[in-house]
């Protein structure tokens, strides 16, 4: 097999150490290595010029994506929209069942939240989220994003993927590629999925797509005993344990090295040899990572660890600041999983679905937010709250609402943030975009901006396209930048 | 690069704005032309082939007689010039480029056409270099192998290039690690310590050859090369997407293709047979298995329900990228929202392309898998079609009359039914049930709107063949009934009979093979009552006012004795007081031919004496009677299979879901379902010019003249593409890497084959010697470039890490399932059993929807078919094996042409400590030391199943006290993680 990457066979003629290494996962990005070449080459700037920026410098290194699952309602949380109060009832939707409606349009509904202005920005926030509502002045809303489709599956790829369709690499999977570990002792892209279940497409939402498989998520389940797959033996298989375990792998790594002696000049033995020392690194550190207990009661107690509503969103909060924290690169918090209930998909009755997913994140997102500033994390790490689609200002049966890629809401918040910062608006009654309408692209582009990536030129050539995250797409949507 | 054009313009506004008059020529030359080249001319441009809409850019008469839209600039007016409303987004109809210029080149270009588009460029543009000059859409010619004496005319050719790259091919490589690569490469399987031992005592000149023609033989070579193709087709056992429903008949495709491989299918019967072998092979209903090509894709069945049309679009897009991918090795979904950017393939082409797939959908169909059984079928189905119709020419046929004759000699002269005895009858919708002195029973009192009766009831017959249900008119009941709905009608939901033996504790079902009424109520047959499903049933509208009967015929005769009751269940549960206002039960113990309901009109037939009897009465006659034999023929025919494939009815969650007719396709702007501009007919690429792209196909064909067309189309022995991707394939599975190693591209965005003429050569050689693979297989492992040392002669040659020139043999590490098959065979735990159903390597527990929880971690590693090869897993699409997902087995949601290589701790992690690892760690040390009591025998098997060898003294040695410190596991564990287990050379 060679390797499957362009550049790699483009810029580097022979496999170097350097380029072994980051084949194996650790060190730089491939990406960031073929960069890196081209600039010694071409005699540029140091790589610390770009802070880990690969085009140009960066304000990012490290990301955490709150993803609410379903797709969350934006005229019940963040979206003021006084109109629906005053039309509420009349049947001004569309006649025919868009594509992607669940089922028959019905007529204008309000919010059966009340709503108010908070922080110096004035920023209108509802009943639902009372901690957010408290940190608006830090946040940057994109307050007209939009979708291509009214259906969960693609939807979810879209905003994880830039794509509709499955077997495409999705944003944390490129960012590795991208720019690789911060720490060779963590895996540099994890998945917190809801216990209650995955999401919509499943794992295919972290996979690696076309890349190679080491960038997908690494799903960890925060409440196991074992978060990462595999890190240790089965307590039953007690010769890969303690004594018998680090016996055998030394041995292993020497057998293999002399087999690499025999077997000069391939690189992938080499680098078959380094991922196993990186293993027995990650071995000793990822288990303190993964450990909450170290940390004081008012920070539990702070991201609601002593709550029933909030225990499990709250957990898997701060384990996300611990990641981040120790070097992982990218870390996605899921609420909800797929399906009917427990997740933001409210087309039964939105006053009853609603308010408990709500409740279960808020607290726990502004102690998340809170806890990365006060650690001074917040000075290179990004925050952004996410959502597949919005839903309709139509009732869905009396008390609910369809979904609608018209109009939804994403905030971002951290490094290279203009706080308080606001783009686009929805139409009066949030059916659809009124001006400043972004996509997934934009959004994408613009988290790869800010980590010092040009959307445009983080390719990667398969079935005969050089494929972006952006496809086309994307403008950094500069208005809402530092 | 961009920010430079534009600051350059900026200071061309200037100047401009600044002087009275300008210097046009070089305005134009040195602020609009770079803006025009660098963001149109891609599409509108001589020199890149594409002149999207008709219109060029590159010279002025292009932009003065413009495009499909008319002149592309009105001089001075730029509010009035489509380029300028296309180039600032203002129409949403028409906005270019698609990514928006800067705002700093839009004022330029709107300055231009304002100062009257001064243009210089007055000569016709150069016609680019023709889009089709290009290697892969060339004729196939077989080129003159070059002279080398001796060599192997594939070896001929690369000792060619060698000689041009100055490079000198390795030695031959020594029997043990021939015998592991050839293994490996055809079996996916390691060899065992027998078989090389009997390879390296071979003095035959001939072993190699023998090896190779052994190997080919064997079952095992399906089961490998099957699994390439399988991730070509990106073919998965479920759905994908949001709601990832297993398939559970996808299998029968995976088994039709490592059958073809197994069976040398040649290639362009194996593309016929996977598009369309309903028309090719009528006759092999068994290759409706190759079908499961048009479903090996993903299925969105959320957005199949939803959003209907974007769901239809994107699932034929997929087929298109799919067939075109895996048998042309082009990239034609590439031209889906515009003209091909590289290649030459206008959005006509796509949408011809998705048109031969507009008339099927996914989903399983039913087959015969015996040709025998698949000939009957049609025979009485075609008898029934015949008997509803009244198609006398059919019923009348002397070998239908036959039919006819011998069922009413079987016939005895008497009604032979008896009524049963009513022991209890209990309403329990609260009618008032009333027992009549003729037998019947009366519903009258309390109208409920549903109603199930229950009567118990013995007989004097000591057994019973068929029971008999009359529905009875009486005066009580509304317009004579039979039924208490206001107009006389009932509906039987459902008829169910137990039966209670005195000896026996619990009541048992009787199962009912058939039903037959006198009279059906359109879409309310007496079927409906035998279905299980409360929602259908009888029904006798508009026949009410008199009497009607239904006979239930019993799968087995029943015999019975005095103490023997019964228990029979009326389910009248429509709704609507559609409940039986008068019946009566009766049993009969006649042969076959009795239990058959007769409208009585019919029945008096059966009265008169066949000669007698007038054509219109025996017409009738044989109508109803001919219609229930063909029935009971049919319902004695062995069940049909089914594979989910896609065609113009499959079955679905929705239910049969039937094309009568191929959708209309139109082009559609941008690739937009909301533009769609003129109908597109079915068509394939046109850039093979001697090959016709458009389908004459007559007005009004069939939706599978389509596909026929189209696999035609590709297995032309003049498709150059054709036969040139499946050699590329073999070679690229062979070697690691293909003569163009981009084998799912072969256009201007892929690589360039680096040895064009050795490829040529193969296709033409597979082409003509019957579409053999294995004939390819032959040639390639015979040749000395496959027998190479894979570390090469060092010291001599430049570097070539890549190994584009094959001046060694290309170490491969062990792809996903050839490692989980190797671990099992080392392990003594490979189970070769073949085919059927896939075996799940999880376990599930209900999820949030309809996709289950996958528990990897919870599967018995020894159940019942846990050591059977990988290619009979189950791969769900969405929810991938951690372990072999570790070792790149590829996300199927796209096409997988090559398996990637990765090696990252995670690996390292999943490689050590998994369960399937260690598992079989514990059974690779059983087997050893069932074997020897002597540790260092056991060490020296384990050594050589693993790496097919002796092990050093000093491997020995270490492997001896690593042994004895923490047994043998942990050295089995070793091996299994060893990179000389993992690649091989």
């Amino acid at each position: 097999m060679v390797p499957t990457m362009q550049h790699s066979r483009n810029a580097a003629h022979r496999y170097s150490r350097r380029a072994m290494l980051a084949d194996s996962g650790g060190g730089f990005g491939s990406a960031a290595l073929a960069c890196l070449l081209q600039q010694q080459t071409a005699n540029a700037r140091s790589e610390n010029d770009l802070n880990g920026g690969i085009h140009h410098r960066a304000k990012v290194r490290r990301v955490i994506q709150l993803f609410m699952n379903g797709g969350a309602s934006p005229m019940d949380t963040f979206d003021y929209k006084p109109e629906l109060e005053r039309l509420h009832g009349q049947d001004l939707g569309p006649k025919e069942k868009p594509e992607g409606f669940t089922a028959a349009v019905g007529t204008v509904m309000k919010s059966p939240f009340p709503f108010a202005q908070h922080g110096e920005t004035g920023r209108w926030v509802s009943s639902m989220f009372p901690h957010q509502a408290k940190i608006v002045d830090e946040l940057a809303f994109l307050m007209a994003m939009s979708s291509r489709t009214n259906v969960h599956g693609p939807a979810s790829y879209m905003m994880n993927t830039g794509f509709t369709l499955p077997g495409f690499p999705c944003m944390g999977a490129w960012i590795s590629y991208a720019l690789g570990n911060l720490s060779d002792n963590l895996p540099s892209f994890v998945v917190l999925p809801d216990p209650r279940g995955l999401p919509y497409n499943q794992k295919a939402n972290f996979s690696a797509g076309f890349l190679p498989s080491r960038y997908q998520g690494t799903i960890v389940d925060a409440a196991s005993k074992t978060p990462v797959p595999d890190l240790l033996a089965d307590p039953q298989y007690e010769f890969a344990r303690g004594e018998a375990d680090a016996d055998t792998v030394a041995l292993l790594q020497q057998i293999n090295r002399q087999h690499a002696a025999a077997h000069p000049d391939d690189s992938r033995l080499e680098a078959r040899i380094a991922a196993g020392e990186l293993a027995a690194r990650m071995q000793l550190s990822a288990p303190e990572a993964f450990d909450l207990s170290s940390e004081s009661r008012a920070t539990q107690t702070a991201y609601g660890l002593d709550q029933p509503a909030t225990e499990d969103y709250g957990r898997r909060c701060l384990l996300a600041r611990r990641l981040v924290e120790r070097g992982t690169r990218f870390v996605q918090v899921w609420s909800g999983p797929q399906g009917a209930t427990n997740n933001w998909d409210n087309h039964g009755n939105i006053t009853a679905e609603l308010p408990p997913i709500a409740l279960s994140v808020d607290q726990p997102i502004a102690a998340l937010f809170t806890d990365l500033k006060s650690r001074g994390l917040l000075d290179d790490t990004l925050v952004i709250w996410t959502t597949e689609f919005g839903r309709t200002p139509f009732a869905q049966g009396s008390l609910g609402r369809d979904h609608n890629r018209g109009t939804f809401v994403t905030w971002l918040a951290g490094a290279g943030i203009k706080a308080g910062a606001t783009h686009g608006r929805s139409d009066d009654l949030g059916y659809q975009t009124a001006e400043g309408q972004t996509f997934c692209y934009d959004l994408h582009a613009t988290i790869l901006h800010l980590l010092g990536i040009d959307h445009k030129r983080l390719t990667y050539r398969t079935a005969g396209i050089d494929r972006r995250l952006t496809d086309v797409h994307g403008d950094v949507i500069r208005s809402i930048l530092a | 690069m961009q920010r430079r054009c534009s600051i350059g313009a900026y200071v061309w506004l200037i100047v401009v704005a600044g002087t009275v008059s300008g210097d046009d020529d070089a305005f134009f030359r040195e602020a609009v032309e770079p803006i025009l080249r660098h963001h149109c001319y891609e599409c509108h441009a001589h020199s890149s082939g594409n002149m999207e809409g008709g219109l060029t850019l590159d010279w002025r008469s292009g932009w003065k007689t413009g495009g499909d839209r008319g002149p592309a600039i009105v001089p001075g007016d730029p509010a009035a010039s489509l380029l300028i409303r296309a180039i600032s987004h203002s129409d949403p109809d028409l906005q270019m480029p698609e990514e928006k210029l800067a705002q700093h080149d839009i004022d330029v270009l709107t300055q231009w056409v304002k100062r009257g588009a001064p243009d210089p460029r007055t000569a016709k543009p150069e016609a680019a270099l023709d889009p089709t000059d290009w290697w892969s859409l060339q004729p196939l010619v077989r080129p003159k192998v070059p002279v080398v004496s001796g060599a192997n005319p594939i070896d001929a050719f690369l000792r060619a290039k060698l000689a041009e790259q100055n490079l000198v091919r390795s030695d031959h490589a020594d029997r043990r690690t021939l015998l592991r690569r050839l293994t490996f490469d055809l079996h996916g399987l390691p060899p065992t310590s027998e078989e090389l031992a009997a390879f390296e005592a071979d003095t035959d000149p001939a072993a190699w050859e023998h090896l190779i023609d052994r190997l080919l033989a064997s079952p095992r070579y399906g089961e490998r090369w099957a699994r390439h193709w399988l991730d070509t087709v990106h073919f998965a056992d479920s759905h994908g997407f949001e709601h990832d429903v297993f398939r559970p008949h996808a299998w029968r495709y995976r088994d039709y293709v490592i059958d073809s491989f197994n069976r040398d299918t040649p290639w362009g019967t194996f593309i016929r047979e996977q598009l369309a072998a309903d028309v090719f092979y009528p006759d092999s209903p068994q290759l409706t298995a190759a079908l499961g090509f048009l479903g090996a894709g993903p299925y969105d069945q959320s957005a199949a329900a939803t959003a209907p049309m974007s769901f239809e679009y994107l699932d034929r897009d997929d087929l298109v990228t799919q067939t075109m991918g895996a048998f042309v090795s082009t990239t034609a979904n590439c031209a889906r929202c515009h003209a091909h950017k590289f290649d030459p393939i206008p959005q006509a082409d796509y949408f011809a392309l998705q048109a031969v797939f507009a008339g099927i959908g996914k989903g399983d169909i039913s087959y015969d898998a015996d040709p025998a059984i698949a000939q009957q079928r049609p025979r009485w189905q075609n008898l029934i079609a015949a008997a509803t119709a009244g198609n006398a020419e059919v019923l009348l046929a002397e070998e239908n009359q036959k039919l006819l004759a011998a069922w009413e000699a079987d016939r005895p002269a008497q009604a032979v039914w008896k009524p049963l005895q009513l022991l209890t009858f209990v309403s329990t919708g609260g009618a008032d049930l009333r027992k009549r002195a003729d037998g019947s029973v009366l519903s009258a009192g309390t109208r409920p709107d549903k109603e199930t009766t229950v009567v118990t009831v013995t007989t004097e017959l000591s057994e019973i063949t068929a029971f008999r249900l009359d529905v009875l008119t009486d005066e009580s009941l509304p317009v004579m009934g039979p039924g208490r709905a206001d107009n006389g009608n009932l509906h039987l939901s459902e008829f169910e009979v137990s039966v209670f033996r005195p000896a026996q504790d619990a009541a048992e079902t009787v199962r009912i093979r058939r039903a037959t009424a006198d009279f059906d109520q359109t879409n309310w047959t007496i079927q409906h009552a035998l279905d299980g499903n409360p929602a259908t049933a009888w029904g006798i509208h508009p026949q009410v006012g008199q009497s009607h009967h239904a006979v239930f015929e019993l799968e087995t005769p029943l015999p019975v004795d005095a103490d023997t009751q019964f228990a029979i269940t009326l389910k009248q549960v429509h709704g609507g007081s559609h409940i039986i206002g008068r019946f009566r039960l009766s049993a009969t113990d006649g042969p076959p031919a009795t239990a058959i309901a007769l409208a009585a009109e019919t029945a008096a037939v059966l009265d008169i004496p066949p000669e007698s009897r007038s054509r219109e009465q025996q017409l009738q006659l044989s109508g109803a009677v001919l219609k229930h034999l063909a029935q009971q023929q049919l319902s004695q025919l062995p069940a049909q299979v089914q594979v989910y494939a896609a065609a113009a009815a499959a079955k679905n969650e929705r239910g049969m879901v039937t094309f009568s007719k191929p959708r209309p396709i139109h082009l559609l702007t941008r690739g937009d379902l909301e533009k769609p501009r003129d109908e597109v007919a079915p068509g394939t690429l046109s850039a093979l010019a001697h090959l016709s792209a458009r389908f004459s196909l007559p007005a009004g064909h069939s939706e599978n003249a389509r596909r026929t067309a189209l696999a035609d189309w590709i297995a032309d022995s003049q498709n150059p593409l054709t036969w040139r991707s499946i050699a590329n394939r073999v070679w690229h599975y062979h070697f690691g890497r293909g003569v163009c190693d981009t084998p799912n591209d072969f256009g201007r965005m892929g690589s360039l084959p680096t040895h064009p003429q050795l490829l040529d050569w193969m296709a033409c050689e597979l082409r003509d010697k019957n579409g053999s693979l294995k004939h390819l297989h032959r040639l390639i492992c015979t040749s000395e470039t496959y027998q190479q040392t894979s570390h090469g002669n060092s010291g001599v040659q430049t570097p070539d890490p890549d190994n584009r020139w094959l001046a060694r043999m290309s170490r491969r590490r062990l792809d996903a399932d050839s490692y989980r098959d190797a671990v099992l065979a080392v392990a003594g735990q490979l189970d070769l059993t073949m085919g059927g159903p896939g075996i799940s390597h999880f376990t599930t527990s209900p999820g949030p929807q309809v996709t289950p929880v996958l528990h990897y971690d919870a599967f018995d590693l020894d159940s019942a078919g846990a050591g059977r090869r990988s290619i009979y897993r189950v791969v769900w699409r969405g929810i991938a094996d951690p372990f072999l997902d570790a070792l790149d087995f590829p996300d199927l949601g796209l096409l997988a042409p090559t398996r990637g290589f990765s090696a990252s701790p995670l690996q390292s992690l999943v490689l050590l400590n998994n369960r399937f690892v260690l598992h079989h760690c514990r059974h690779m040390a059983d087997r050893a030391r069932k074997e020897t009591d002597d540790l260092q025998q056991q060490i020296g098997q384990t050594v050589m199943r693993t790496w097919l060898r002796i092990p050093t003294d000093e491997e020995r040695n270490m492997f001896h006290s690593l042994a004895e410190k923490h047994g043998l596991e942990a050295v089995c564990r070793l091996l299994l993680n060893s990179n000389e287990f993992l690649f091989v050379d």
